[in-house]
């Protein structure tokens, strides 16, 4: 909220403005020109040597540094919305740019070497896609267009799209990896989604009685926050143990498909941690109408439940929503410990490529999780917004 | 009919501290090898190979010794870069670090952990960095939230009477800040010890890892003895925390 107020002042360059756009220059250059952007290997499991500046990206390194100038020139300069839209062109075309020079320079690199030989991405390449993408979101908001940040989303989405349909990024070794994997990859996410979507149904099934439970709030409270304390691999090992043996005490319970490892543990441990902010949520949500609105209502007649569902639920719909953001955050992120536990999902990805030291491995698995968990995060806060905007003009 | 409608406020003076202490002890007692192995038989799994007391300890230890160097990383540039982008010089930083915290929360830490594996190594390093990434932020915002939650009027009194820009910092907006500030470093105290536990995913020697041992090759006691010996870490380290600034707010309270 200050940004968009500071942003909303300046039409000249100020000095710490100044200082922060160069630092964010020579972050580009030293990513582009210093560190490696490509580290080319004999197989995907030993360590490659480095590929720095030209030689992995040749030519198209001028036309990234030319079009980030230009894009990083113009945010500052005005605050004009054109100017705006114009410099987050022109940082969507420049990591559009660096996508295709990497993937072109990995070919590059790769030619005559043995099939078994990786290009993988080196600490340039996430350096300089970060800046990028710090700047690109940075015009964006500058610009102040709602519509802005999907489209730019959609735009490099679709763009990076066709640079893979077309093979230009075909070189790159996680997209080796995901080519030798993508049935794999996609179940997991299924998997993932599965277990995080399951995980915050039971919890919100759980939270509502909770917050509905008056006289226990102290309780309550103590319970739901003592969760939190516990670190969720422990209360996942406990669940496993203590499965195990109710398994064990009560074999009649196998048949109905409950077992130690697999699914159930992982819902349940992730379900109570979700609990604290949704039935926080609920609770402020519930208590977000003032005393003396819900005295009128009460005055003009309205029962307990048009009371709910036309004062506290509309009042309250920004914070649920909110609530409900923060949980499916949680969630997807929490899954991903249910490998740990047999459950499956993105986790055993990445727990398959830590036991392999395959850094690529490892990403494919990490990637999914990061872009569900954003794309929650993004998704979920808009309707936040919607809702605010909706009930609370 | 109108009380039925009321939904009640939380008691902010009822204090977790005692009933988190107790649960620690408890679950410290359970994670002792002989009250484990008596819960396990008593569920009827076979016993194998407790973890000594000796062993307990040492992990214990070690999980101490990671989570507290990970906590004070975090406690340090979390409040230091917390104060550099509420001074002038640092309102360009803001939309970054709002960003970056906002991103942060979307990389679990097991995520952090496995991707800096394989640049770091096995062991404490790739545990640490997941500690400070997953940590910092949450200090940063609620140091953040404290200093810019200080009324302009106050601010204004003092540079009225003469205080320089630190005198402001240090005799102003720290002071009251800091129960925002004290609370996110509870909040990053547990997560340092949740971390510490996941980092023996990497191989780091904590708490963690009798848990993963156990899942892996299905031995329950070790897996319980963990398991209970990091939430009572956790619970107790928390209530130290609690009872600690409880204590210090009594005394700066006029």
């Amino acid at each position: 909220m200050t940004a968009r107020s500071e942003s909303a002042a300046p039409n000249r360059i100020d000095l710490p403005h100044l200082l922060a756009g160069l630092a964010w220059l020579a972050g580009l250059w030293f990513a582009m020109l210093r560190l490696p952007l490509l580290n080319v290997a004999a197989n995907r499991l030993v360590p490659g040597h480095p590929v720095v500046g030209a030689d992995a990206l040749g030519w198209t390194g001028a036309a990234i540094a030319a079009a980030s100038l230009a894009g990083l020139v113009l945010t500052m300069i005005r605050d004009g919305r054109r100017f705006a839209l114009v410099a987050a062109a022109g940082f969507t075309v420049a990591l559009l740019i660096l996508a295709e020079g990497l993937g072109s320079g990995a070919a590059r690199n790769l030619a005559g070497a043995a099939p078994a030989a990786r290009a993988s991405l080196g600490a340039g390449s996430w350096l300089a896609l970060a800046l990028l993408g710090g700047g690109l979101g940075f015009a964006v908001r500058r610009s102040r267009v709602r519509w802005l940040g999907l489209a730019v989303g959609l735009g490099l989405g679709l763009g990076l799209a066709a640079l893979a349909h077309a093979g230009r990024l075909d070189a790159l070794s996680l997209a080796v990896e995901y080519a030798a994997r993508h049935e794999a990859v996609q179940a997991a996410i299924r998997e993932h989604l599965v277990l995080a979507g399951s995980a915050l149904a039971i919890a919100i099934a759980g939270a509502v009685p909770l917050s509905l439970w008056r006289r226990g709030q102290g309780l309550v409270a103590m319970l739901v926050g003592g969760i939190q304390v516990v670190p969720a691999v422990a209360l996942l090992g406990a669940l496993v143990a203590l499965t195990a043996g109710l398994l064990r005490a009560v074999p009649a319970l196998r048949e109905t498909g409950l077992s130690a490892l697999g699914a159930a543990p992982a819902v349940a441990g992730i379900a109570a941690y979700l609990l604290l902010p949704l039935w926080r949520g609920i609770g402020l949500a519930m208590r977000s109408p003032d005393a003396a609105a819900i005295e009128a209502a009460e005055a003009v007649g309205l029962t307990r439940r048009q009371i709910l569902l036309g004062i506290r639920l509309p009042l309250g719909a920004p914070i649920l929503v909110g609530a409900l953001r923060v949980a499916a955050v949680q969630g997807l992120g929490l899954a991903t410990l249910g490998a740990l536990v047999g459950a499956g999902g993105l986790g055993r990805i990445v727990f398959d490529g830590m036991a392999q030291f395959a850094p690529d491995l490892i990403l494919l698995g990490a990637v999914p999780v990061v872009a569900l968990s954003l794309g929650a995060e993004i998704g979920l806060s808009r309707l936040e917004a919607a809702a605010r905007r909706r009930w609370h003009p | 009919m109108a009380s039925m409608t009321r939904f009640p406020r939380l008691n902010p003076a009822r204090h977790p501290a005692p009933g988190f202490a107790a649960m620690g002890l408890v679950l410290a007692a359970i994670s002792h090898p002989a009250v484990a192995t008596a819960i396990v038989s008593g569920l009827g799994e076979p016993v194998r190979r407790p973890l000594a007391v000796a062993r307990l300890l040492d992990l214990g230890l070690r999980h101490i010794l990671l989570a507290g160097t990970g906590l004070g990383l975090v406690a340090i540039l979390g409040i230091g870069l917390g104060i550099l982008v509420t001074r002038p010089a640092g309102v360009p930083w803001r939309p970054v670090v709002d960003a970056l915290a906002a991103g942060a929360q979307a990389v679990p830490p097991v995520v952090v952990v496995a991707l800096a594996l394989p640049v770091l190594g096995f062991g404490g390093p790739p545990t640490l960095l997941a500690l400070v990434a997953y940590g910092i932020m949450p200090v940063l915002r609620g140091t953040v939230g404290g200093i810019e939650g200080v009324a302009p009027d106050v601010r204004e009194a003092g540079r009225a009477i003469g205080l320089t820009r630190t005198q402001i910092l240090t005799r102003i907006e720290l002071p009251l800040a800091a129960p925002a500030i004290v609370e996110t470093l509870r909040t990053a105290l547990v997560l340092a010890v949740a971390t510490a536990a996941v980092g023996a995913l990497a191989g780091a020697a904590t708490l963690g890892s009798p848990i993963v041992a156990g899942l892996q090759n299905q031995n329950t006691v070790p897996m319980l003895q963990g398991a209970a010996a990091t939430a009572a870490l956790a619970f107790l380290a928390d209530a130290l925390l609690l009872a600690l600034t409880g204590r210090w707010r009594a005394s700066t309270r006029p």
